[in-house]
């Protein structure tokens, strides 16, 4: 029962494993905007936010505290009316055809305990799927097989408020799932959890993708969980998205494709370097970072360095993370404001 | 038991029929109304201590008032009718208490939010909840009146046709369930005035002296509340001999039939109103 690797695949989805034609829409927002009002003035929470979300693919939202992350998921699940925009799930309007499209979804929402406490997993796992308008004679069968996978089948009738933090999200994410909806909102879905319980819910999140053709929204600050998990990357900043690219394309955007690091044995003093180029020594070798506009200059510096005796131990080119595309998205959001 | 591999076959094979062909069916709507009901039930049920203790306290608060009232013994005649206003006053009391300590703990907790995303309509789960204050009503309030009709032997006539205003007077306790847990979804101070209402109805509906028995200026004030009306109803059906048709006559009746359709409207449209309101401030979830 142990979850397939949610490395394999990711990246870009395979029309193949996809239970949905690669052109449907399972989530759509269009010009959602959201103010709330408060005693020091009005926030714009949400600013004529688009998204548009394929089915099966794994859509990470980004951004830091407060950045409008949070209240876009309660927008698109309806918890929140918004001032302005639309939303609609597997076409479904949220707002004109609720029912329908409260049957498309489920969410495990952030900040909250989502389940019931003084209930045990399984009365939280009946409840939840009835209230999706489920048959309890169809729950069961789901929840057993969702209580087995998360590992807590022989405690499942123990209350949840007697679980550790991460068996009780585990619970969340079953519940979330019971009534096998095509849309799962995670919101901060493996914050203050330890590495076990963040490592199952992240192999759970990739496995809804991957086998399941579930389309998966999540928000989260942890860099590299939207890296490992998401096919795509929307960045929230004060409500508005600033990027919204495949994982891969994000990078490759802000990749320095001329930025190279340069590791040699022992300390290099008084070397002479190129204009842009850094040195630093670490314990006993000297890293020298710099930017290489032409090819020729890269070797005519490699070459300086054999001719000063200087063991040359690797060249590479330096691979940007999330993090640092983030940092330099918000620096350029931050200067056009 | 089930086999894990076909459970999971069921478990994701199905997805589309379901989603597709699902509709709010009367079998639904009433399977979730029974849900919500059970989940309330489940709840009360792990945590009985409350309640046990609700029934105690006050039982023991009337029979203490009443000794009071008696100058140091039980005053045989206001026994009965103002164990009948004690019955309403501890289902108001208990079926309101629950209802919005449930729903301010659910907004608190962020369950409610859960909720929220059901298919059927978020008004059909507060017939839920409140069917689920009312059964917690129902039980304290029978258990808190047993006790002392065995204690202090009071004997109460009985008469069917009593039902009837009594069963408004439980409507009228609904309907200020209602409202308060409409003013809960947006009033952050709901503790305190739920506190002050209550005791208000406690003091004035007639379970330490019958409305009888008030200065005139306090009786009018003492029926503009919840309950007042029918009790003084069910009062006369069982200890005056009326029928029903007397008290149509009267105008008590049509007094308390208007007196709970108004509450009970006044009630849903606080509840819908500040329902739209917390989803639009946010403060839902």
């Amino acid at each position: 029962m142990k979850p397939s690797s949610p490395i394999a695949g990711v990246g870009q989805p395979s029309a193949a494993r996809l239970a949905h034609p690669p052109e449907s829409i399972a989530v759509e927002a269009e010009g959602l905007s959201k103010t709330f009002h408060s005693l020091n003035g009005p926030i714009r929470a949400v600013d004529s936010l688009d998204l548009s979300i394929p089915a099966g693919q794994v859509f990470g939202l980004l951004g830091p505290n407060g950045a409008g992350k949070t209240t876009t998921i309660k927008l698109l699940l309806g918890l929140v009316t918004p001032d302005e925009g639309r939303v609609r799930l597997n076409g479904y309007d949220v707002a004109r055809a609720r029912g329908q499209a409260m049957r498309q979804v489920g969410a495990v929402l952030e900040g909250s305990r989502n389940v019931y406490w003084t209930l045990s997993a399984w009365q939280n796992l009946i409840y939840f799927g009835r209230l999706k308008g489920m048959s309890t004679a169809s729950i069961r069968p789901r929840a057993e097989y969702l209580l087995r996978a998360l590992g807590l089948w022989e405690r499942r009738h123990e209350t949840v408020g007697g679980y550790s933090r991460g068996m009780q999200q585990k619970v969340a994410v079953a519940a979330a799932l019971v009534a096998d909806p095509s849309i799962v909102l995670f919101d901060e879905p493996t914050l203050g959890l330890d590495v076990e319980a963040a490592r199952t819910v992240k192999d759970w999140i990739a496995r809804l993708a991957q086998e399941h053709g579930k389309t998966v929204l999540l928000t989260t600050h942890q860099l590299d969980v939207a890296e490992e998990l998401c096919h795509r990357i929307a960045i929230i900043r004060q409500g508005k998205i600033v990027a919204d690219l495949p994982v891969s394309d994000l990078l490759a955007r802000f990749r320095p494709q001329d930025m190279y690091q340069i590791t040699i044995r022992g300390r290099a003093v008084g070397l002479e370097l190129p204009p842009g180029f850094q040195a630093r020594a670490e314990d006993s070798s000297t890293v020298i970072v710099g930017r290489v506009e032409d090819p020729l200059h890269l070797y005519k510096l490699i070459d300086g360095l054999r001719d000063g005796g200087l063991p040359l131990l690797s060249v590479s080119q330096v691979q940007p993370d999330l993090e640092e595309v983030i940092l330099d998205l918000f620096k350029g959001a931050a200067h056009d404001d | 038991m089930t086999d894990p591999a076909r459970a999971a076959e069921a478990t994701w094979s199905s997805f589309g029929l379901e989603a597709s062909a699902w509709r709010a069916t009367p079998g639904v709507v009433l399977s979730v109304l029974a849900n919500e009901i059970r989940k309330g039930l489940l709840i009360l049920w792990a945590h009985p201590a409350p309640i046990v203790l609700a029934v105690v306290t006050m039982t023991f608060f009337y029979l203490g008032v009443q000794f009071i009232i008696g100058q140091g013994r039980m005053p045989s005649d206001l026994l009965p009718p103002t164990l009948v206003a004690f019955s309403a006053y501890i289902f108001l009391h208990i079926a309101s208490l629950a209802m919005v300590a449930d729903l301010v703990e659910e907004m608190r907790t962020g369950t409610l939010g859960q909720t929220h995303l059901s298919p059927v309509s978020p008004s059909l789960l507060v017939l839920g909840r409140l069917g689920t204050a009312s059964l917690q009503g129902v039980l304290v309030a029978a258990l808190a009146t047993v006790v002392p009709l065995g204690a202090v032997s009071i004997t109460i006539p009985a008469r069917g046709e009593a039902l009837v205003p009594f069963a408004l007077t439980l409507a009228n306790g609904l309907a200020f369930t209602l409202l308060f847990a409409g003013i809960a979804l947006a009033e952050p101070f709901i503790g305190e005035i739920h506190h002050l209402f209550v005791g208000v109805i406690g003091t004035l509906n007639g379970m330490y002296l019958p409305v009888a028995l008030f200065p005139d200026q306090l009786e009018s004030v003492a029926r503009l509340l919840p309950t007042t009306l029918g009790i003084e109803a069910t009062l006369k059906v069982l200890f005056e001999g009326r029928s029903l048709g007397d008290l149509w006559i009267d105008g008590s009746l049509p007094w308390l039939l208007a007196y709970t359709i108004g509450l009970t409207a006044l009630g849903w449209l606080v509840f819908a109103r500040n329902q739209r309101k917390a989803m639009r401030d946010g403060t839902l979830v």
